[in-house]
């Protein structure tokens, strides 16, 4: 049999760092494929290959036999690919039959023709068997699951050969979720090959009938979903060596710095308890969702508090704003580089220096002298590569962006580092530096908390780890008492009963899917 | 700042040879947008095609501000061709105050200014060349009484605050109406401002408030005319029902008169004041005494006589003639 | 435009070298009209002359400072349309309290600290309520239009002939480029000072940061509302200012001045290399920018053309200059 798609030795560099080197996938007519990565394995590269937003360096794409080079979105879109991504691509304020049939409305003089609209869109929905999907509502007003039914909906107007889905039950409740598998397994009975990207392994054995493992962005792994081993799937996926990449920083903890008590946000967090100690490195591990950045948010004071205590130094501060915070010594990196963590379009000094101008001044007027002084300094110390400390810091690697947002806390002298996802998107050698940068500052006497949903490196670095589900900090352990399976066990709230690494089923890999692929930095310079 | 000095020498070695080569006169109107200034153009290339043809080389520049109302940019074309040492300059000021200074300075640096149209609070300027617009305002009142038959309620849509001119005749008219007990004015606080446009939005709040009760309308120019005449069409009062005066002559005017909408419009001669405006500068320019006043008379047009040749010359002014359009 | 500039050599020399284009894209600017308008033999021994500069600077002098208060405001992402009316509308305040024979520095202060005012309510409304600037500046753009015309009864009011304001703007010894009346002087000073605020000083920086990215100021500890209330403060005692300035210049106070006045303005600091996105802008650029329009005014009036033209180059002007800015920018990210 002819596959309806096949890869055969993709490959795809940004700059230094090699995103694909070498993948290699087979689906057939009517298959649901597998394709099991990690964060960084390449995953969303690939995707962006196949749709066209990206074009490979080498490597063959063949669609029914015949080589295919995607050009464009709209030209693998005509071919048959048709792709769903996490984020939704939908016009929030149009209806649901308008967004079906957005691109390309059934028209005649130029004059939409409403009642055919309204006949394909009603026709599309009841393919997915989502007939209850009102035509007229604005899809801003749908649910998440429905919303995806809409936009599935407008992917198989077009009649698509194969159709990718990434992480498509990420935002689903169970319901959904289920629901969402009948859609797949009628897609399915039309011929429709569907490529299923999931962290949730449990997932794929239920839908899927082949699999692909990428690493590294290499195809290391790929066989029928029946047989195989989820164990030794995990293996394959996870396969490197950790040593290597966390240093160990030798360091003394002392008495508590930061103390919180029954701390509860908005919505979230619901309840989090913990005690952050002098030169403690703590990691928090969790589901996205789970609360984690709500509650550096909260402790910060970006987000209110609604119930709670917390404590710096021995006294209460409960209720705070991030100017008051800064000044106590609590400094805080966001997890959103882009939207909130930095000054795109300002200099590397600004950015590294903004919080603590005034040691920076003679007479309330700011000295060039003395910022050129502190930025040089500290780009070296914090190993930033660029052209100089004016260079607009939108233009460097997001590696490199990264370290200077961690910088920042540590020009500030911040005591109380709150780190979110401080290696989200980056590159493995940048990740190496921050990851050294941290066990200083904890050899130093500073304390930190370290949000992440990357496990390896939350046991590689942190001296304990506290784990979040929905919305409550529930169990805090030394890092040598935990294992990645306890930790998911924990994550996904079977903590109390399942810590035991060996016990099945081993259900899912936390983490999240990358913003836009973790190992290909070289698309964030701009 | 290299170039102002260096402009400096350039200009002291040039302006001797700019000057004896012809007249240039600028020809500064409130704006360019209405048939009075165009008229007031035609009448100022007129002038400019005689002397030439009289072998007095000369040559007009013809430049209103961007916006009809606004004075900043009046001053600034003033200046504008101040600096660009204009044989002299001709001027209908957008406000008798605000053109002062710009004016005293153009004298100072040797650029004389002679005002047409309205006046200016200055004694700098060589001679003002009008209509005798209270007079005009006047004859206006006079008329209202007699179609009126010396009872009835009037409105006063005025122009513009600051506008000299149209104030004149706003006083004339009223001045000529004081004289009669029986004639009411209900109306005289509105004013209509630059443009058709605000000027109807204008018409149509007064005709709202007092529709009903008015007998007489007077409006002080032709953008407020023009706005007037359509709202009391509007409303079903145009063709005689209320009697309208209204104040100089355009295309649109001309026909409301010859419709019946307009019971009379007393018409200024605008071409001539162009005309007047360029030959009085013309004059001084070579060495002859001007007169400080210059009236251009005004005309009171109505239905019956708008035919007769010297009206139609008067209301149509050969625009096409002077001004290659 | 950036807070340091750099001392070692080397890879650096390049990035240099377009930063320096950059921060001198507008003067390149002035320097092409210039040039173009020297073009016309005709017009040139009008347009380069001492007593036209003065002309041209004088005519810059109400921009100018407009450009001042806007810039803070277009750098921190914000913007305002009120300027107009708050220019007509303190050009009557101080005819008015001069007509009332108040002491001329009182009423000078007055007539600055009521444009301040109005700066600060809009800045507490947008701050405070959180609403989008340009919607609130819409409104007050109204709102203070109509108290203009209720303050000055809907008239012009004629400031006392011989008022020391009436010199701020007047113009001696019109043949010669000296002396330049005390306006033009004004408005350089405060240019350089408000160029020296905005990049060596901490407000200064705080103001780049916001306007850069809101939540990361917030996150960096700035007083984000606080900051705006005094950015829109200060903006309104510049925007008072040129009130005043219009006020000398007319001898009289107009509530139907400037109307449009915020549009130049606002054009002069995009010319002047800012992005109404915010996070970037210098006050240099604006000043030229503001300067590159009047000479554009000036050239076109003098060498005769019509209004329209006039009207269709500084538009075309706009157009270009921010096509170009963000040409040069794309490049720039390329690298």
């Amino acid at each position: 049999m002819i596959p309806r798609l096949r890869l055969t030795d993709i490959r795809k560099s940004f700059g230094a760092t090699q995103a694909l080197r070498g993948v290699r996938l087979e689906v057939q007519p009517g298959q649901v494929h597998a394709l099991i990565g990690e964060n960084g394995a390449g995953k969303s590269t690939l995707m962006k290959v196949l749709s066209g937003a990206h074009a490979s360096d080498s490597g063959l794409i063949e669609l029914d036999g015949l080589p295919f080079v995607p050009k464009n979105p709209l030209h693998s879109h005509r071919a048959g690919i048709a792709m769903i991504y996490q984020e939704l691509n939908l016009a929030p304020h149009l209806s649901v039959e308008e967004n079906i049939l957005l691109a390309e409305p059934p028209h005649r003089f130029g004059w939409i023709q409403r009642s055919v609209r309204r006949d394909r869109a009603r026709q599309a929905l009841a393919e997915l068997h989502a007939e209850t999907i009102p035509l007229e509502s604005s899809v801003q007003s749908l649910t998440i699951a429905q919303q995806q039914l809409v936009e599935i909906a407008r992917a198989l107007l077009g009649q698509p050969k194969v159709l990718i889905m990434d992480e498509p039950t990420s935002s689903l409740t169970r319901v959904d979720t289920e629901n969402l598998f009948r859609v797949i397994e009628r897609l399915k009975h039309r011929g429709v090959s569907v490529v299923y990207i999931s962290h949730f392994l449990e997932e794929c054995q239920r839908i899927c009938d082949h699999y692909t493992v990428l690493r590294d962005g290499e195809t290391v792994d790929d066989g029928p979903m029946k047989s195989a081993n989820l164990r030794h799937i995990i293996q394959r996926m996870v396969g490197r060596d950790v040593n290597e990449l966390y240093p160990r920083i030798p360091h003394a903890i002392g008495d508590p710095v930061l103390s919180v008590t029954g701390l509860r946000g908005v919505s979230k967090p619901s309840s989090v308890t913990f005690n952050l100690r002098r030169g403690e490195i703590l990691g928090v591990a969790g589901l996205i969702g789970a609360g984690r950045t709500e509650t550096l948010r909260a402790l910060f004071g970006l987000d209110p508090v609604e119930d709670g205590s917390v404590s710096l130094n021995g006294r209460v501060s409960t209720k705070t704003n991030p100017r008051e915070r800064l000044r106590q010594g609590v400094g805080l990196l966001s997890e959103n580089r882009k939207e909130e963590g930095l000054l795109l379009n300002r200099s590397i000094a600004d950015n590294l220096l903004m919080t603590r101008l005034g040691p920076l001044t003679r007479w309330g007027v700011v000295s060039h002298r003395l910022v050129r002084q502190a930025s040089a300094e500290w780009m070296s110390a914090m190993e930033v590569r660029a052209q100089g400390p004016a260079q607009a810091i939108g233009e460097l690697s997001g590696g490199n962006q990264q370290k200077v947002a961690l910088g920042r806390l540590l020009y500030h002298d911040a005591q109380v580092l709150l780190l979110d996802e401080p290696t989200r998107g980056i590159d493995v050698g940048s990740k190496a530096s921050i990851y050294r940068r941290i066990g200083q500052a904890a050899e130093s006497g500073k304390s930190v908390i370290f949000v992440s949903s990357y496990l390896p490196e939350l046991l590689g670095v942190c001296d304990t780890i506290a784990v979040m589900c929905r919305g409550a900090l529930t169990t805090v352990k030394s890092a040598s008492e935990w294992t990645e399976h306890g930790i998911i066990a924990a994550a996904i709230g079977q903590g109390d009963i399942d810590t035991d690494a060996n016990a099945e089923p081993v259900g899912q890999v936390v983490g999240e899917a990358p913003p836009a692929g973790t190992q290909s930095n070289g698309l964030e310079t701009n | 700042m290299n170039s102002p000095l260096f402009g400096i020498a350039l200009s002291a070695l040039l302006a001797g040879v700019a000057f004896a080569k012809e007249y240039t006169i600028a020809v500064i109107p409130k704006g360019t947008t209405h048939e009075f200034w165009k008229s007031i153009h035609a009448g100022a290339a007129k002038a400019e095609q005689e002397l030439n043809s009289k072998g007095i080389k000369t040559k007009i520049f013809w430049k209103g501000p961007l916006r009809e109302d606004d004075r900043d940019q009046q001053i600034q074309v003033v200046e504008n061709f101040t600096s660009r040492k204009m044989s002299g300059i001709v001027l209908a000021p957008l406000d008798s105050r605000a053109l002062v200074q710009p004016v005293k300075s153009a004298v100072q640096a040797g650029v004389p200014v002679l005002v047409i149209d309205s006046d200016l609070n200055s004694d700098k300027h060589l001679s003002f060349i009008a209509t005798d617009n209270y007079k005009g305002g006047f004859m206006a009142g006079e008329q209202m009484v007699k179609l009126l038959g010396g009872k009835g309620n009037v409105i006063l849509l005025r122009y513009q605050v600051g506008s000299a001119s149209t104030e004149a005749r706003e006083n004339g008219f009223l001045d000529a109406i004081k004289k009669h007990p029986a004639i009411k004015l209900i109306s005289s606080d509105q004013y209509a401002g630059a443009t058709r446009e605000t000027g109807y939005q204008a018409s149509q709040n007064v005709l709202n408030r007092f529709g009903n009760q008015v007998d007489g309308i007077f409006c002080p120019c032709e953008p407020p005319t023009v706005a007037m005449a359509k709202a009391l069409r509007d409303i079903g009062k145009a063709g005689g029902k209320v009697k309208m005066i209204g104040f100089d002559s355009g295309s649109a005017s001309v026909l409301d008169l010859k419709n019946g909408d307009l019971q009379a419009l007393v018409v200024q001669d605008p071409v001539k004041m162009g005309y007047l405006g360029v030959m009085t500068m013309a004059e001084h320019l070579q060495g002859k005494k001007v007169e400080k006043r210059i009236d251009t008379g005004v005309v009171l047009v109505t239905r019956e006589n708008m035919e007769q040749p010297e009206m139609k010359e008067l209301i149509n002014p050969p625009l096409k003639k002077y001004l290659k359009e | 435009m950036s807070v340091v500039r750099n001392g070692t050599a080397g890879s650096e020399t390049t990035a240099r070298a377009r930063r320096f284009l950059n921060a001198a894209g507008p003067f390149l600017g002035l320097l092409l009209v210039l040039l173009l308008l020297s073009l016309n033999s005709e017009s040139r021994e009008f347009i380069f002359t001492g007593a036209n500069f003065k002309i041209v600077l004088i005519q810059t002098v109400i921009v100018g400072i407009g450009a001042l208060g806007m810039t803070l405001i277009i750098v921190s992402g914000g913007i305002d349309l009120s300027v107009g009316s708050v220019v007509a509308f303190t050009s009557v305040l101080g005819a008015r309290l001069l007509v009332a024979d108040v002491n001329p520095a009182l009423a000078v202060a007055g007539v600055i600290l009521a444009g301040g005012a109005i700066g600060l309510i809009n800045g507490a409304v947008i701050a405070g309520l959180r609403m989008m600037p340009f919607i609130v500046t819409l409104g007050m753009m109204g709102i203070i239009r109509g108290a203009a015309k209720w303050l000055s009864n809907k008239q012009t009011v004629s400031a006392p002939e011989n008022s020391p304001v009436n010199a701020i703007m007047a113009r001696l010894n019109p043949t010669e480029f000296l002396p330049l009346p005390a306006g033009v002087w004004i408005a350089v000073g405060l240019g350089i000072v408000m160029a020296f605020m905005m990049n060596r000083t901490v407000f200064g920086r705080h103001i780049f940061a916001i306007g850069s990215n809101e939540a990361t100021a917030r996150l960096c500890g700035i007083r984000v509302p606080l900051t705006k209330l005094w950015i829109y403060g200060l903006a309104g005692l510049f925007f008072g200012l040129s009130g005043l300035m219009q006020l000398s210049r007319l001898t009289q106070g107009d509530p139907s001045v400037a109307i449009g006045l915020e549009l130049d303005i606002i054009a002069a600091v995009v010319i002047g290399g800012a992005s109404l996105s915010g996070g970037t802008g210098s006050i240099l650029g604006a000043m030229i920018g503001a300067l590159i329009m009047a000479i554009l005014r000036n050239g076109t009036n003098q060498m005769g053309w019509e209004t329209y033209v006039q009207e269709i180059i500084i538009g075309g002007v706009i157009v270009l200059a921010v096509g170009l800015d963000k040409l040069r920018q794309s490049r720039s990210a390329r690298v």
